[in-house]
């Protein structure tokens, strides 16, 4: 293997940056990247068990289990089936915990206990908490829920209308629930609570709705509020006090998160935290990212619109800001920072460097080192044009002044689309190889901003965004990233965007699913597709994999095609509602041809 | 008590509740329930009553009372229509249900069918009561003859959409995501 793979950066002057794959495999088992490792303490439950959303803390979605290998890996087969009862996106991913398996529905969120030891797999409990029907039509992306955590005997999830449930997870009885969110604002919740020691830390979602947004941490034992933290706002009310320093000296202000706002804007200005949240036990840090601000149409708040779009690190006890980094100050392309932050330890420059690994909406890769908050390498990984490239100096994009959007103005073919480089689907990672596997997508937006009225429970936006297919003719790429030196190794070209998760495993080989409804089996280390199966309905959720009480290793994931490609882009809905027929939209005319709505869990064995 | 008696009290409680209930929801309506019938039981049986309401009463059809007299004094008006597409725009309503009604967090307005109804009655209920699913309530917040305007032109925009199949080579629209 060459030092270096194969490997070009193309800039072609103010057009399309573009990485080139590489077509050398690494050889062997050595890893590409020496001493890469994910960069917390395993999980306190067994190899063959799931009790988090991404595995671990760190948030790898990389599991040790290793009887599925890529020689074996073509033998795979369905070993069953469970129908979850409701359509739309089945986002996020099943638990397994002890001999029983978890799973969380789309909206009306209902959990389900699957007992593995019996044939057939029949239900130990089901739950089906009260969940306000309003909330469906507050959602702005599809009435998606990406799952439950577990910890001490209990179930936690999130419900669509914005409370947050603890479930006995032996019988099934609801022992608290608490209302975080206000539906009236157009607060809905659909990310993953995180359960870090004896807290669970849950967000809200609601950019689109002119939320302001927070993270907030609840006694996992009783529900009790222990603390909640705002993006924007004074000081006291994003939690930014004496600890707080962030890494870039131009950010050290006081009052960050209204100083970068005209007026009172920041508090309908978003910046909510919808996505995943990662934990480094030793630094005793979580870290967030925050959405879009609110509007879209970022003419009606001129300045940095601090910390929406951004990545925060935050004492899990108390709340407190530690450091906050804007991968995307004045975000003026819906460009929102909530994708996951990978926690590894990397070899960079000589040393081994904790950092976080995360694949921006913007199309940035960034590793940024978790303790302070410094970029130290950002790279596109996807083709892009709104930016020249990050300037280590600052952590600032070098905005290309073509692709600037504004109000009353069509900004025409600005990449990556409003749906990012990457969007909600998580990435992981493999220690083995000490790659990253991304699902990525390749479009592009012409951009309107328009003057937008702020109403309480109605979309606070001001922008139209159409979107078409990226250069190359694909609108999707799975790849495998070297994130110590911030480029690609090798990719899959797809038809259209990778919306699912990624399964990383200890016999190199990962998983990854497709909008039209493949699941597929990739050589870790050549990218090789060595196996895939067409599951009823498109993958939105990512695969996991857990030990049967067999012993077995299998592979777990939703079937079921929704959320924001599914349902807003490519304009298909689900086939029950006869008084909602749409025409196809322009950017995926075809994906209906390919799959319908379904809701359904596909479990793979040798 | 006898048996006949037993049975018929609670029957004609009933029905004549439900008399007093429709009547008391619908003042301008003049039709009235009419008396319920009773077939009396064949000599030498159990004694039983047949309780027949000439009028069959239709499933799934929308309790219609005050709405559905409600005609709109600007429906066909070119004008108040372009009113409308404009408030379609400034109450937000074209990110809920997409530019031209097309569906995107909310259902197509395009597509002539009605989860509600599609009378301009039933339209101006919907944006003035809400509905289950999230379409919030904007009666006594905007005038009601703002609610007119944007039923007049909500109305036109299932104008010549057929969408009864997908044959996937129909024209295609550009949908914005978030």
């Amino acid at each position: 293997m060459t030092p270096g793979a194969l490997l070009r950066l193309t800039v072609l002057g103010v057009g399309v940056l573009a990485c080139q794959p590489s077509g050398a495999p690494p050889s062997s088992d050595s890893s590409l990247v020496a001493g890469a490792k994910i960069g917390t303490p395993p999980p306190a439950v067994a190899d063959g068990e799931w009790s988090l959303p991404a595995r671990d803390y760190a948030n790898s979605r990389f599991s040790n289990l290793a009887e599925i290998t890529p020689a074996n890996v073509k033998n795979l087969h369905v070993a069953w089936t469970f129908s979850t009862g409701v359509l739309r996106g089945h986002e996020g991913q099943p638990l397994v915990v002890g001999n029983t398996m978890y799973l969380v529905t789309p909206y009306p969120n209902v959990a389900y206990a699957l007992d593995l030891t019996q044939p057939g797999f029949p239900l130990k409990w089901k739950y089906r908490p009260e969940n306000a029907q309003a909330a469906v039509g507050e959602a702005c992306c599809d009435v998606v829920n990406r799952g439950a955590s577990y910890a001490d005997g209990k179930i936690v999830y999130n419900l669509l209308d914005g409370h947050t449930v603890a479930v006995d997870a032996a019988t099934g009885t609801e022992l608290w629930r608490v209302k975080m969110g206000d539906l009236n604002r157009g607060e809905t919740i659909t990310m993953a609570p995180l359960i870090v020691k004896t807290r669970v830390i849950v967000g809200s979602s609601g950019g689109e709705m002119g939320v302001r947004g927070w993270i907030a941490a609840l006694d996992l034992g009783t529900g009790k509020e222990l603390w909640r933290a705002y993006n924007v706002g004074p000081d006291s009310d994003i939690k930014a006090g004496p600890r707080f320093k962030p890494f870039y000296p131009q950010d050290k202000v006081v009052n960050s998160g209204t100083a970068s706002w005209p007026g009172d804007s920041w508090k309908v200005g978003g910046a909510t935290v919808w996505g995943w949240i990662s934990y480094d036990p030793e630094l005793n840090l979580i870290y967030h990212g925050t959405s879009n601000p609110g509007p879209w149409n970022g003419v009606q708040r001129p300045g940095d619109n601090k910390w929406s779009a951004a990545i925060i690190a935050r004492d899990p006890d108390t709340g407190e800001m530690i450091w906050a980094f804007q991968p995307t100050p004045h975000d003026i392309w819906d460009y929102d920072a909530v994708n996951e932050n990978i926690l590894v330890d990397l070899p960079m420059g000589g040393a081994m460097r904790k950092v976080l690994v995360h694949f921006d909406r913007n199309g940035f890769a960034y590793t940024i080192d978790r303790a302070t908050g410094q970029v130290l390498l950002a790279k596109p990984f996807v083709p892009m044009n709104w930016a020249s490239g990050v300037d280590l100096n600052t952590g600032r994009p070098n905005v290309n002044v073509d692709k600037a959007t504004a109000q009353g103005k069509n900004v025409k073919d600005i990449c990556p689309s409003l749906e990012g480089g990457k969007n909600q689907q998580p990435a992981a990672f493999s220690p083995k190889t000490g790659l990253f596997y991304v699902p990525t997508n390749n479009l592009c937006m012409d951009f309107e901003g328009r003057e937008v009225t702020y109403i309480a429970g109605t979309p606070y936006i001001g922008g139209n965004a159409p979107e078409t297919g990226g250069p190359g003719g694909y609108k999707g790429e799975f790849i495998a990233w070297d994130a110590a030196h911030g480029r690609k190794i090798w990719g899959i070209k797809e038809p259209f965007p990778v919306w699912s998760g990624v399964l990383a495993t200890a016999g190199n080989v990962v998983f990854y699913g497709t909008l039209d409804g493949w699941l597929k089996a990739v050589d870790a280390r050549s990218g090789a597709v060595l196996w895939q199966f067409k599951v009823g309905s498109g993958i939105v959720g990512a695969p996991m994999t857990y030990t049967g009480p067999d012993g077995k290793q299998y592979i777990a994931v939703y079937s079921g095609i929704g959320g924001d490609m599914g349902l807003l882009i490519a304009g298909d809905v689900a086939a029950n509602l006869p008084y909602d027929v749409r025409e196809r939209g322009t950017t995926l005319p075809d994906l209906a041809r390919y799959t319908s709505w379904g809701g359904m869990l596909f479990v793979f064995a040798l | 008590m006898s048996l006949s008696t037993t049975l018929y009290a609670p029957l004609a409680l009933v029905a004549l509740s439900a008399v007093a209930i429709y009547r008391a929801q619908t003042p301008q309506t003049t039709r009235q329930m009419p008396p319920v019938q009773q077939t009396p039981s064949q000599p030498g049986n159990q004694p039983t009553y047949f309780v027949e309401h000439p009028d069959h009463i239709q499933p799934g059809l929308s309790f219609q009372g005050r709405w559905a007299e409600l005609t709109n004094p600007y429906e066909g008006n070119a004008q108040r229509i372009a009113e409308g597409a404009q408030l379609f725009i400034s109450y937000n309503c074209l990110d809920c249900h997409g530019a031209d009604g097309s569906g995107a967090m909310g259902p197509s307005l395009q597509d002539n069918r009605w989860h509600f109804g599609g009378t301009p009655g039933d339209v101006f209920q919907s944006i003035y009561e809400g509905r289950p699913d999230g379409m919030p309530a904007w009666g006594g917040r905007i005038a009601d003859d703002q609610i007119w305007r944007l039923v007049a032109y909500v109305r036109t925009l299932s104008n010549g959409h057929a969408v009864a199949t997908e044959n996937f080579t129909g024209k295609t629209i550009a949908r914005t995501g978030h």
